[in-house]
């Protein structure tokens, strides 16, 4: 009899866990490079092939479920994702499509990254024009945050796209480039996957070339003039890459700026072709840790990097070597912590004021915990619709340790919400692929032309399909 | 409770408990992932289990082996429908210091029960084949959990797991074998 009883009750205990696990339990978490919005999301989808992701968005017709397209998930406000929509996972659809080496141009799948780009294209003799520092990132994500890299001669990734696919939220697929379809051209590159799935792109690619790699030593008030006279006036220059210090005995003071110089003997191009991979990263990695823990440890991987970088001017790169840099060392791993980016574009003339109005709110700031700077540029470029170079500018990209509580993250937004105006104060703007601590007021004024943008996505895509943290958070 | 129904019923026991001891980890990790709270897991699991010993060994005399050992597994299969729910580390705990109590009533009844159930003579070879059969089942099951978690989700180890507990009561509770 109480055999009967255990039985029952155990029934209905292993129904009712079962139950409420396939509710509520079951779906997949998410969750992006900055780690502060963990979300629930309905389900992972792998991109497997074109039929697949075509049969995704015509199934959502009949389910009303929303989608979200993610790469490699370095965007930092849930781009990706959004709780409760289907995440399709792009990675896996990652083939090149055709390589015309005579005509330089390459097409991919856009869950292809940048690394197999390179991989491919290397032994021809060829190299992409704009990406990001690192190579990791996948081609499709890259669109959508229309980034920018070391590269000083092309503008940002938008001025070497030749056209793409788009599939969008009613299934059909289109060709978009700037003479077909060309009105969707500027919103779909960075668009932040608002507009459809990016299926394949072509890209115009450049030579790869041998750089001497030159670095000095300046202090902030020359470097716009340094800039301007010595690296934009001088054609031999290719990339460009500077830091500046946040080390307490010289905060944003002390800088070190690299000159990718197209090498006089290209012949010895073939000495350095074959792509690195990643060095062993322990060093890097423990002075950076040191970095994160005190002001002591933030001169001393000043002190170290700066040394190390001096001692490297003059060492030859190939181009397609400048744009694989190690990001190993930056893995960050912590249960209470995370490392987010913020990165502020500002007009090469205003630098020097503008570096000095940051000092000013920063050093009012004694735990906000900055831990590196660096200064790249970026060529006017205004033909993606949400473009960030409204003229010549200097990006400025801060990693910045904090932790992920409510608290915490309430705590830095104060912080980065006073950088931003001050940001804007000197006619810059700032990024879009981050977290959402930035205001409504704040995006208006970087992007005067964001309700323009929320319009067109609303009248291409009614039902709003295609969804995400950064939609939801500012439409 | 005769040696035989010790023997099937504790080995079927082994089975669970290896099955989800390996994969248990990940649900701590996908909870919480400092090294802290790992510490603190299995170290309330360990606490708990200390405390509980005496009371237990006083009630394993009291109300017998097999009764006790009967509760584990019931215990056992009951609370494994937790696991797949746990969203947060105070639950963890929560659950670990149960497994600590209820670890230690198998453990000390377990040892009673087979000390009872053998003669002092063959105490030995009984002891050794009792360990050979029970480890045998939890290797066994260590190695074929390895790949159904390929195929299953770490949540139908913890409900295999518990249907196992469920089947090890059963046996304890059927009175001869």
């Amino acid at each position: 009899m109480r055999a009967i009883l255990f039985v029952l009750c155990y029934s209905t205990l292993f129904a009712a866990s079962l139950y409420v696990y396939t509710q509520f339990y079951s779906r997949p978490a998410a969750e992006d490079a900055g780690r502060l919005l963990p979300a629930r999301v309905k389900e992972i989808k792998q991109a497997d092939g074109e039929e697949t992701l075509k049969e995704i968005v015509s199934e959502t017709g009949r389910t009303g479920s929303r989608l979200t397209i993610a790469g490699m998930q370095h965007s930092q406000g849930g781009q990706t994702y959004y709780p409760g929509a289907v995440m399709i996972d792009m990675k896996p659809f990652n083939k090149v499509l055709d390589f015309q080496p005579e005509k330089k141009l390459i097409t991919v799948q856009a869950g292809a990254t940048w690394d197999d780009i390179q991989q491919y294209i290397n032994p021809a003799g060829l190299a992409v024009k704009v990406m990001q520092s690192q190579n990791i990132f996948t081609i499709g994500g890259s669109l959508s945050v229309n980034v920018h890299g070391r590269d000083i001669r092309h503008e940002s990734l938008i001025d070497t796209v030749q056209s793409f696919r788009l599939l969008k939220p009613d299934g059909t697929i289109i060709q978009v480039s700037r003479t077909e379809n060309a009105d969707l051209f500027p919103y779909v590159i960075g668009g932040y996957g608002l507009f459809g799935i990016i299926l394949d792109v072509t890209l115009s690619l450049t030579e790869d070339e041998l750089y001497e790699k030159e670095t000095r030593e300046l202090d902030y008030g020359e470097y716009s003039r340094y800039f301007q006279e010595e690296v934009k006036e001088n054609p031999a220059v290719k990339m460009h890459l500077a830091r500046i210090s946040v080390a307490p005995s010289s905060f944003l003071r002390e800088m070190y700026a690299t000159d990718y110089v197209k090498a006089g003997d290209q012949r010895l191009l073939e000495d350095y072709q074959a792509l690195k991979t990643e060095r062993i990263v322990a060093l890097p990695k423990f002075f950076l840790g040191l970095s994160r823990h005190s002001g002591r440890g933030k001169d001393a991987f000043w002190n170290i990097q700066k040394k190390y970088m001096l001692e490297g001017s003059g060492s030859y790169e190939s181009r397609n070597n400048a744009m694989r840099s190690e990001t190993d060392f930056m893995t960050y791993e912590s249960s209470t912590k995370t490392e987010v980016l913020q990165e502020y574009f500002v007009p090469v003339d205003e630098f020097a004021s503008y570096i000095d109005d940051l000092r000013f709110v920063l050093q009012q700031e004694k735990e906000f915990n900055l831990l590196n700077i660096t200064v790249r540029y970026v060529e006017k470029s205004d033909e993606a619709f949400l473009s960030y170079a409204k003229e010549d500018m200097f990006a400025l990209v801060l990693l910045i340790n904090q932790g992920k509580s409510e608290k915490e993250v309430e705590k830095a937004g104060l912080v980065i919400r006073k950088m931003i105006d001050v940001t804007l104060n000197h006619r810059g703007s700032y990024y879009l692929p981050y977290y959402s601590f930035p205001s409504k007021k704040q995006l208006e004024t970087a992007y005067p032309r964001i309700d323009e943008f929320f319009r067109k996505k609303k009248q291409f895509d009614p039902n709003e399909r295609f969804t995400n943290y950064f939609y939801e958070e500012y439409k | 409770m005769g040696y035989r129904q010790l023997v099937l019923s504790q080995s079927i026991v082994f089975m669970a408990g290896s099955m989800i001891f390996p994969f248990y980890v990940l649900l701590l990790r996908n909870v919480g992932d400092s090294y802290s709270q790992f510490g603190w897991a299995y170290g309330l699991f360990a606490l708990a289990s200390a405390v509980s010993y005496p009371l237990i060994g006083k009630w394993a005399d009291r109300f017998g082996d097999k009764k006790l050992l009967l509760f584990y597994s019931l215990a056992m299969a009951a609370l494994l429908l937790f696991f797949p729910l746990v969203t947060a580390v105070w639950q963890v705990y929560v659950l670990q210091i149960m497994m600590g109590i209820l670890g230690a009533v198998q453990k000390n009844t377990e040892k009673a029960a087979l000390a009872r159930s053998t003669d002092k003579k063959h105490a030995g070879s009984d002891m050794g084949r009792y360990h050979f059969w029970t480890s045998v089942a939890a290797a066994a099951s260590i190695i074929i959990t390895g790949y159904l978690v390929d195929f299953l989700t770490i949540a139908a180890i913890f409900y295999i797991a518990s249907l196992l507990y469920a089947a090890s009561g059963i046996i304890i509770w059927r009175k001869h074998l």
